[in-house]
């Protein structure tokens, strides 16, 4: 029991696959400037992210059964997209707003290296389905937080007089260092 | 062997993911504007991005929400595609 609570918690804060691993850059830079859509990027990568490992579970032990381990990635891709493109349809049914401000990055979940990430992690580290499912949770609820915590920083810095270099993407990116080095303080909290 | 087993697990991983894909599509599916898909008909389907936009359903999406003047398609300029597709938004907009 506390083993997955550690495992949440070092895939949450710990290991931060945005701060610390440096995974899945692209939509935490891209759609980050907002906070309803970092809101549901990071809710809609979650719902991936833990639909896909427990997929990916199975289909990894029917893999490693038939002696295939070579087709993991081709096989783990085939999963995330197929719930990828199941979110797109979900979402421009019930929530058409979000769906437009999301714009590419929504297709573009299925190449976040975060979820193709924790998948051959599970996968590499021989996790219960248990485990798999709470570090997907973990990593998961990691980037949302990541995201949040950026966009609620980004919509503030669009109110201050910056100088002309720096506006947009370059302070965001200095914004991302310091981040990332504040989240460096959570390394040590717990041991596996 | 090794091959025949990765071609079956394969086939039926993407056939069944392919049917729940499928049968996804149909229960959330959206209902749209039937003038879209008349000038998507009217346009010249290469998907150039001529006009700007993503595709020819992007663009025709765009000209129906009037975000786009409806003579923009470079292609199909020479066959009179504009006049088409004023032609839908007009008679339309009278039924």
């Amino acid at each position: 029991m506390s083993r997955i609570f550690l495992i949440l918690l070092s895939a949450l804060l710990v290991n931060n696959y945005v701060f610390i691993k440096f995974l899945g850059i692209c939509p935490f830079l891209g759609v980050s400037k907002k906070m309803d859509t970092a809101v549901g990027m990071g809710f809609a990568a979650t719902f991936v992210l833990v639909m896909s490992s427990v997929i990916t579970w199975f289909v990894n032990i029917l893999l490693v059964k038939m002696g295939l381990e070579f087709l993991t990635i081709i096989t783990f891709i085939l999963v995330i997209a197929t719930f990828v493109q199941f979110v797109e349809l979900f979402l421009r049914k019930n929530s058409p707003g979000l769906y437009e401000a999301l714009g590419i990055y929504l297709p573009l979940i299925t190449t976040n290296c975060i979820i193709l990430g924790v998948a051959i992690l599970n996968a590499q580290q021989s996790y219960s389905l248990l485990e798999s499912v709470f570090h997907a949770l973990g990593a998961g609820l990691g980037f949302l937080l990541a995201l949040v915590i950026f966009a609620g920083m980004r919509e503030r810095l669009e109110l201050y007089d910056l100088p002309k270099p720096f506006e947009g993407v370059p302070i965001a990116l200095i914004l991302a260092s310091i981040m990332s080095m504040a989240f460096m303080g959570f390394q040590g909290l717990i041991r596996l | 062997m090794t091959i025949v087993y990765s071609v079956i697990l394969m086939g039926v991983l993407g056939l069944s993911f392919g049917i729940f894909l499928a049968f996804s599509a149909k229960k959330f599916e959206v209902k749209e504007d039937p003038r879209v898909k008349m000038i998507v008909e009217v346009l010249p389907g290469a998907n150039c991005g001529a006009c700007g936009y993503a595709g020819c359903e992007a663009y025709a999406r765009a000209v129906v929400a009037n975000k786009a003047k409806p003579t923009l398609c470079l292609p199909g300029k020479a066959s009179g595609v504009s006049e088409k597709i004023k032609e839908i938004l007009e008679n339309s907009g009278k039924s």
